[in-house]
């Protein structure tokens, strides 16, 4: 899932060419739908749909593949203990869903920049200006999305290197400096937005 | 121009000094800084860019004090770090760049438009749609400095720019440096790369020890080194 945060190619299709505002409640709403509909036939309806427009984003390929087999895993280990339990039609239900959401989101992702997103926080986060400037807020968001995969790699090389001094079964050798070597990329992304000059316009008026 | 009056930094807590009283003229374009690790030579650079503040004496970039008008200073004086990963903060390159020009250029098709040129003139024009996790640490290096030059600074300070990168990108990503027309510092462990700047500082336990001639620079420095390691390095 990590490699789908990057996947958003410019493209000229009718979900590119709609704002981030009306992908995000088309999203929420189709959440909502989905959710709330227990027909098993209305949901796969529902799921063909947004897969469908997940593919008329025309996403990377490899990355999309990989995310959807990683979400249609969850979804078979999801309706497959229903399926045990003898809930059928919920099986198809709930793994109908689960693939209806996730297509969504990524058709959203893959078509949104991350630009317009930031804007759509900002703009979403006026409410909350005497706290926080909503530039802020959006910039907030942006950066944690981009430490995601950078706390899974920390955590990843972590592993490795527990693994070479045959600590491999010790949480402690994994857990303490991949959270301490997070912590030292939070700091570093924080002086590199400061010497970068985003801060300083992110910053609270008071100072 | 860049003026150290008698600028001190000390630790936060501890008191203790990390760069002695340093009065300094930097007017060169090209300025190389040299020196042991923890010996206070990023913190000298960081100093110009205001990341780091005196706590006495000041530090002017252009008759801007770094401490006053930090924002201003920020505006005028790009700083590149060693690893380029905590510098980029958008998924993809051309994102990223166009970060840097939210403050500068309010209408977004004309910030693409010169984000996806400060790319292209940086030889990353085929990868601006690509994820920066998907590039190579030489490729966000250079992403990196283009997003520092899509806001034209007048300086860069370049903190080990190279370190981190194979012999390749390298000596690509120092030559692309030193070809700017900007004022450069480059704070650095490479002496060749020390030797062919204008000026060459050296800085040695918080103080500095030499400031003049590079080659005589990097000849003094490795002197002190080379002496130091045959008495043993624990200190």
């Amino acid at each position: 899932m990590i490699t789908l945060l990057g996947i958003y190619r410019p493209r000229d299709t009718p979900l590119h060419n709609s704002s981030a505002a009306f992908k995000m409640a088309l999203l929420l709403v189709t959440s909502i739908a989905a959710i709330l509909t227990n027909d098993p036939v209305s949901a796969v309806g529902i799921a063909a749909a947004c897969l469908l427009l997940l593919a008329s984003t025309t996403p990377p390929a490899r990355a999309t593949f990989r995310g959807m087999a990683g979400i249609a895993i969850i979804a078979a280990a999801t309706s497959g203990y229903q399926m045990w339990q003898g809930e059928y039609f919920r099986a198809i239900d709930t793994s109908a869903d689960i693939i209806a959401i996730a297509a969504l989101a990524l058709a959203v992702t893959s078509s949104t920049p991350m630009e317009e997103v930031l804007d759509l926080v900002s703009t979403l986060a006026r409410p909350l200006r005497r706290v926080l400037p909503p530039e802020t807020i959006g910039l907030m968001f942006s950066m944690m999305l981009r430490a995601i995969p950078e706390a899974a790699q920390i955590l990843n090389e972590a592993r490795t290197a527990a693994r070479a001094r045959g600590l491999e079964r010790s949480p402690r050798a994994i857990l303490i400096p991949s959270a301490t070597r997070t912590v030292g990329f939070a700091i570093n992304m924080g002086q590199a937005l400061h010497a970068r000059g985003i801060a300083d316009e992110a910053a609270p008026r008071a100072l | 121009m860049i003026e150290f009056k008698a600028a001190v930094v000390t630790a936060p807590d501890s008191g203790v000094p990390i760069l002695d009283a340093t009065t300094l003229t930097l007017s060169e374009e090209r300025i190389s800084v040299i020196g042991a690790n923890g010996s206070g030579k990023s913190t000298l650079a960081r100093l110009i860019n205001g990341l780091v503040l005196p706590v006495s004496g000041s530090v002017e970039v252009e008759g801007l004090d770094t401490m006053r008008d930090g924002a201003k200073v920020r505006q005028k004086v790009g700083y590149l770090f060693t690893d380029p990963s905590a510098q980029l903060i958008m998924p993809t390159a051309i994102e990223d760049v166009t970060l840097s020009l939210r403050r500068t250029i309010r209408n977004r098709d004309e910030r693409t438009a010169a984000a996806l040129r400060a790319l292209t003139d940086i030889g990353l024009g085929q990868k601006a749609d690509v994820s920066v996790n998907a590039l190579s640490g030489g490729q966000r290096q250079l992403l990196a400095i283009a997003g520092l030059l899509a806001v034209a600074p007048s300086i860069i300070v370049a903190d080990e720019p190279t370190t981190l990168l194979d012999l390749r990108w390298r000596a690509h990503v120092g030559a692309l440096l030193r070809s700017l027309p900007v004022q450069l510092i480059e704070v650095t462990h490479d002496l060749d790369s020390a030797a062919r700047a204008e000026r060459t500082i050296v800085i040695d336990r918080g103080a500095v020890v030499f400031d003049g001639d590079p080659a005589e620079a990097v000849h003094m420095y490795r002197d002190l080194m080379y002496g130091r390691a045959s008495q043993g390095v624990d200190e």
